[in-house]
């Protein structure tokens, strides 16, 4: 290798370092969650046996026999060997082997029962109490115990004696595991929940009118301030990066300050006896016109600082070249303005699609994607399924899965731009020229 | 078509550019206006076709007052020193583009287009981009483009600045060729004193934002009205010396030696100064009122030579001979000036 390659290679080794660390490994650490069934309820670490009222109520689901299912909640009592053994140890021989002798081998429904039949002992404990304790040896059932080993589980289900044949008890045994597994359900979902398609349709809608707001509004800005005298237009151009330079926050708090329904504009139109009514949140339409005005404002400067500084680039002379050939404004914009803007435009687009398909943190901030779910994109749809929702049941497996989907389509669409831009021309050439 | 400035003034911001201009140009005639670089000239073809608002002053085309007419109305065409012509349309498109604007059919855009393109020589270069076209070829375009839409006026900026040398020529000719054939009236803007004698009929000559002579190239190369318009016409330029009246001489300054001065010229009073203008090709061996000095700088130009005599006062001569005299640097020479071919000036450069 030369020494020129390796010096090249050392140039990159930052950029490839924080690309793998960055970029490489998380995708990595996405992709493999999204084949699990991680969630709050499993945890993240491994899991334990415990057969629980849910299970209970959820086996029959999963197609398994009802009947058994209900015997798995029974209190169940038997005199077994190990029982009397402990009862031995806890209450004396002589009682032990009374009960062995009358009640070896009996099961009783309820502890109940058992009780009546220890009153009847001649060994038997003084307190109701000692009694009690004592029937509780004797408890078989597997309801709310934690088996840390699927061993452990096994041998106590065969000890209730379900006659479970072997799919039956793999079920139960899948079911009653309280840890994460590996599964492909999390790609199923995502292809039929009715509220992933709804995720999707918003966030076309969000990136579909906030990119044509923002592009067209700064080409609007850009045009309109082009043919400004030079001080106004200096002055229009700083009060639209005004939002861009703005903390985020703030940006969001002056929104919602400005869309109370005590707030400015609700205050304003009482004058006018319109009902005050929160202007944000109000209807979707609100909504939509909010975060798309929202993002819009923020966006436009960065299309309108490119488009100008494009358009400065055109030489005055073929501005003037074409007045004299007899172009209106309107024919001049369309006819040479635009079409040495294509590249400036096209860049834009290309680069806001891409920020706009994984950005949430406006929305998030002012509607958290309501009223309803009415506003929430795909990229905060996964932000609330993952990491932060009203009811605390958050689905790691299923948010890395949606995570990994805008992951997916994000790269194809960089490839299609740069695709359509050719970029290796792009770089290599201006694209207005004298 | 006729056109005319009458009181023309021009500002940017508080600075004047121009002030008080008139200027006619007959039907069919082509201008020059000549002048050093930043002296007014493109401010008043700009003026011309509406590309700047005139401060002060009236424009006529033929009767017609078009001073507040907007550029797109004026049907000028206009050829800008860079061309301006649009990179991403074609050549065909650019020339095409004012009668698009115009709203032509396509079969007559056509046929104009082809027709132009033939009086330009350029028609097989329709295809292509402008920048894959030589400078000469965009110049032809940009000229195309200008008159295809058959103007009342052709403006063009320095049409030839951009140029190598022999395009350069080349164009000179082309240009007034086209102009001749199409007998539109236009204005050609230059600094280049040659490009304005050869292809112009009239000159209008410019100096900080004032026409300081109009003529034609002959008259004004043989009766500039001042200094600066003798300075500024002819190749190689005309060399001056100072000196005072001493009755019907001149006496030159820091020096012993004299010029008899000629009777053409309304002499000033004794001891007033002077300055002589005299052309190099009045300074030759054999012309009558002698000065000596050295040759300090040969320069041959293959026909003719040009040599720089310096006088003993320090004053320069230039002289053109045709070649075939051979004379060294250092060599000392007497050589004469005829004096009713010398141009005297008064102190404020005004011709005397
Ligand atoms: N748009 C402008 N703003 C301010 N000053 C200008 C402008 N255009 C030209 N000028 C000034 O006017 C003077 C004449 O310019 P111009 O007509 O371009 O000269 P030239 O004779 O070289 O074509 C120059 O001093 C120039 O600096
Ligand atoms: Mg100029």
């Amino acid at each position: 290798m030369r020494r020129a390659h390796l010096l090249g290679l050392g140039f990159m080794a930052p950029a490839l370092l924080i690309v793998c660390l960055f970029f490489l490994a998380p995708v990595i650490m996405t992709a493999v969650f999204s084949f699990t069934n991680m969630s709050s309820g499993t945890g993240i670490s491994g899991g334990a046996y415990e057969v629980t009222e849910k299970t209970v109520r959820r086996l029959p689901e999963h197609g398994f026999p009802e009947a058994k299912a209900e015997m798995l909640a029974q209190d169940v009592y038997r005199i077994d060997p190990a029982g009397l053994t402990a009862l031995g140890a806890g209450y004396g021989k002589a009682l032990a082997d009374e009960v062995g002798k009358s009640l070896s081998g009996k099961t009783f429904n309820g502890r109940r029962d058992l009780e009546r039949a220890l009153k009847k002992m001649k060994a038997r404990p003084r307190s109701i109490r000692e009694i009690k304790v004592a029937a509780d040896l004797f408890k078989r059932s597997v309801l709310n115990t934690r088996y840390e080993t699927e061993d452990a589980f096994v041998a106590a289900i065969t000890d209730l004696d379900l006659k479970l044949d072997t799919s039956e008890r793999a079920l139960l045994s899948k079911v009653a595991y309280t840890g994460w597994t590996w599964t492909t359900e999390n790609y199923e979902l995502i292809a039929t929940l009715p509220s992933t398609l709804r995720a999707a349709a918003n966030t076309l809608t969000y990136v579909g009118f906030t990119l044509a707001f923002n592009v067209g509004f700064g080409l609007f800005l850009a045009l309109a301030t082009f043919y400004l005298p030079g001080a106004q237009a200096a002055t229009f151009r700083a009060i639209w990066i005004l939002p861009r330079i703005l903390p985020p926050v703030i940006y969001i708090m002056m929104w919602k300050w400005l869309t109370w329904d005590t707030g400015f504009i609700s205050s304003f139109l009482s004058n006018f006896d319109v009902t005050p009514r929160n202007w944000m949140l109000h209807s979707d339409i609100n909504a939509w016109v909010s975060i798309v005005l929202i993002n819009g404002f923020v966006g436009a400067s960065l299309g309108m600082i490119l488009f100008s500084s494009a358009l400065r680039a055109i030489p005055s002379s073929m501005l003037y070249a074409s007045e004299v050939d007899g172009a209106s404004r309107l024919q001049q914009i369309w006819y040479i303005i635009l079409p040495q803007l294509r590249w400036p435009i096209l860049f834009t687009t290309a680069y806001q699609t891409l920020s706009l398909l994984t950005s949430f943190d406006y929305i998030y901030l002012s509607t958290d994607g309501g009223p309803g779910s009415s506003t929430e994109v795909w990229a905060l749809y996964t932000f609330h399924t993952a990491l932060n929702n009203y009811g605390g049941a958050l689905q790691y497996g299923l948010g890395a899965a949606l995570a990994l989907v805008l992951v997916v389509i994000g790269i194809a669409a960089s490839l299609v731009y740069l695709r359509l831009f050719n970029f290796d021309k792009l770089v290599a050439k201006p694209r207005i020229e004298q | 078509m006729r056109i005319a400035l009458e009181n023309f003034t021009k500002t940017f911001g508080d600075t004047a550019v121009i002030e008080n201009m008139n200027l006619e140009i007959a039907s069919g005639e082509m201008l020059a206006l000549l002048g050093p670089s930043g002296c007014g000239k493109s401010t008043t073809l700009f003026a011309v076709c509406g590309i700047h608002r005139m401060d002060g002053g009236r424009l006529l085309f033929g009767d017609k007052d078009v001073t507040s007419v907007p550029s797109q109305n004026r049907n000028v065409g206009v050829v800008f020193q860079n061309y301006a012509l649009y990179p991403h349309m074609n050549i065909y498109e650019n020339i095409a583009f004012p009668l698009k604007i115009r709203k032509d059919n396509k079969k007559t855009i056509d046929e104009k287009v082809q027709e132009i393109a033939e009086l330009v020589h350029i028609p097989e270069l329709l295809d292509r981009k402008p920048i894959q076209l030589s400078g000469g070829q965009q110049q032809r375009v940009a000229l195309a483009r200008a008159l295809v839409r058959e103007p009342d006026v052709l403006l063009l900026d320095e049409p030839l600045a951009n140029l190598d040398a022999k395009l350069r020529l080349e164009m000179r000719s082309e240009i007034r060729r086209i102009q001749q054939k199409t007998g539109i009236t236009a204005i050609l803007v230059t600094h280049d004193q040659v490009e304005a004698m050869s292809m112009c009929d009239r000159i209008a000559i410019m100096d900080k934002g004032q026409i300081v002579q109009l003529s034609t190239p002959k008259d004004m190369y043989e009766n500039p009205a001042s200094e600066f318009v003798a300075g500024f016409m002819g190749n190689p330029p005309i060399s001056f010396l100072d000196g005072t009246v001493d009755e019907n001489d001149l006496r030159l300054a820091n020096s012993s030696q004299s010029l008899p001065l000629s009777s053409n010229i309304s002499l000033p009073n004794d001891g007033e100064t002077l300055r002589l203008g005299i052309r190099p090709e009045h300074f030759q061996p054999n012309y009558p009122a002698k000065l000596s000095g050295k040759i300090s700088f040969i320069e041959t130009q293959g026909r003719e030579v040009l040599y720089d005599v310096t006088l003993e006062n320090g004053d320069v001569l230039r002289s053109i001979q045709s070649s075939g005299m051979p004379h060294a640097i250092g060599e000392l020479v007497t050589w004469g000036i005829d004096p009713d071919k010398t141009l005297a000036f008064a102190a404020n450069g005004s011709r005397l």
